[in-house]
């Protein structure tokens, strides 16, 4: 009926855009995915393989076995020795736990493929799920020296050092990926809270210039907005500045306090919470202006 | 001395850990504020009546941490409460003692709040029934975390705690949970959840 085909296209038109946004929301991927697979497969053509491999990866996050496996089996079937599907098969032993297991599994891709980079990223991920951060940081940066345009794992790097505080570190893998995607607003501003969170004056003025960065690539950026803020009124505190540059800073911060509570009054419907953002925004320039 | 948790404070948290299960997640709760100082500070446990989640995934960074230590404690004011802990889940489901950094907040907290607690949340005791309660309570003796046992006791009311908490689990509650994140992405989520504190009424 026509009803039922425009259900399955809304359903299938969720899915590819949970697909393309890497959208971790597995509960509601199973919800989806295991209607669409059971009622309308055949209406699925060859995104049903596409789909099969999005269902089974969050039906692992769901503890829901079952419904792997069946996925699984359906992509053996259909993709005998395939790769792709035998790090599929990896991934479900991880999710039992069963590390050494799915650890072979890699390796067994990595002999027929060293240069296979999907499963060497499984690995460093069983020593992440391990606890074994040192291993997993040292792991991953040999696999960058030799992959060394993967952002995905720069990306990773980066948070485990955070993880570690090991902020200089972080850093570094966060300059990478500012040098590779200078437009990208997101960088600049974890960059920037990166070198806030390191301390010290030249760190300050860094991460006010990064915040300022990530708002011109973005003016929504709020972390920027009030990062800038931040940054900006902890240098004007400062001891150590002069007069020009606390001058500068006062009025960086407030020109940042303007700007936020602009963007409270636009999103304030008026609700109590607002209202109390919008006071706390206020106190914060009064409290810059004094000093 | 000790601190109480009400059912609110309680689901909030739980909730929290619920919509990020692959993330570790963390938030500070607040008490009403204690009009004078007791003779007797041994009496009467401190309430702590609400929770507000802050972050999901990198928690260890402190631009934003500091925003919202800000704006909190400013809403407190205003509401007459004050910061009175800090919990976190880590994202190791395995890991749950308290780190470097939940130390460091703890202790920042303590600074303005003597009897702060820190908080852990133990997720592999973590069920949809919630038949126990899975927290590790950390108090502030001369500098260092004490580990307190974490009973029914804990609470105002543990059995209303469990009762409503495993329902609004069920019921998927957690997919509307705001966290600070949340607001920092869109400035209309608000990290109050006045619909979530409507729900745990309607159940009481």
């Amino acid at each position: 009926s026509a009803s039922l085909s425009e259900r399955s296209e809304q359903m299938r038109d969720k899915l590819r855009k949970w697909r393309e946004d890497n959208h971790r929301n597995s509960e509601q991927i199973v919800d989806v995915g295991e209607e669409l697979i059971n009622e309308h497969a055949s209406k699925l053509g060859d995104d049903i393989w596409i789909i099969y491999e999005q269902v089974m990866i969050a039906a692992l996050d769901c503890s829901r076995d079952d419904l792997a496996w069946t996925c699984l089996q359906e992509l053996k079937r259909q993709f005998p020795g395939s790769q792709r599907v035998k790090r599929l098969a990896g991934m479900r032993l991880e999710a039992l736990e069963k590390y050494e297991d799915a650890s072979k599994q890699y390796d067994s891709i990595l002999q027929d493929d060293p240069t296979n980079t999907a499963a060497r990223k499984r690995k460093i991920s069983i020593l992440k799920a391990q606890g074994k951060s040192a291993e997993a940081i040292r792991e991953l940066n040999e696999y960058l020296e030799q992959f060394v345009g993967d952002q995905e794992a720069w990306h990773e790097l980066s948070e485990l050092y955070i993880n570690e505080h090991d902020y200089g570190k972080a850093a570094f893998c966060l300059e990478e990926l500012m040098m590779t995607n200078p437009h990208n607003h997101l960088y600049c501003e974890q960059y920037a809270e990166v070198k806030y969170t390191q301390g010290g004056l030249e760190n300050l003025e860094l991460s006010r210039k990064y915040f300022a960065q990530a708002l011109k690539l973005n003016n929504r950026n709020m972390r920027a907005l009030f990062g800038l803020y931040m940054s900006a009124s902890h240098i004007a505190a400062s001891p150590k500045v002069n007069a020009t540059v606390k001058k500068a800073n006062v009025k960086y911060a407030t020109w940042a306090t303007n700007q936020i509570n602009r963007a409270y009054q636009l999103a304030g419907r008026g609700t109590k919470e607002n209202k109390c953002s919008v006071k706390a925004v206020e106190e914060m320039l009064e409290s810059i202006t004094m000093s | 001395m000790s601190i109480k948790l009400t059912t609110q404070a309680y689901c909030k948290m739980l909730l929290h850990a619920a919509k990020y299960p692959h993330c570790a997640v963390n938030g500070l709760l607040v008490a009403e504020k204690q009009k004078e100082k007791k003779k007797d500070s041994h009496s009467t446990p401190i309430l702590c009546v609400d929770c507000i989640p802050l972050f999901h995934g990198t928690l260890a960074l402190a631009p934003m941490l500091e925003v919202a230590l800000t704006l909190i404690d400013t809403w407190c004011k205003e509401n007459k409460y004050v910061i009175a802990g800090y919990y976190q889940a880590n994202e190791r489901t395995k890991d749950f003692r308290p780190n470097q950094f939940a130390e460091k907040v703890g202790a920042r907290i303590a600074e303005n709040f003597s009897e702060a607690a820190m908080i852990m949340v133990d997720s592999t005791r973590f069920t949809m029934g919630c038949y126990e309660p899975i927290l590790a309570i950390y108090d502030h003796h001369e500098n260092k975390w004490k580990c307190r046992d974490c009973n029914a006791d804990c609470f105002e009311d543990w059995c209303e705690a469990q009762k409503i908490t495993s329902a609004l689990l069920e019921g998927r509650s957690y997919e509307s949970l705001i966290d600070f994140d949340n607001h920092l992405d869109d400035l209309r989520n608000d990290w109050t959840n006045p619909e979530i504190n409507k729900s745990v009424l309607h159940l009481c």
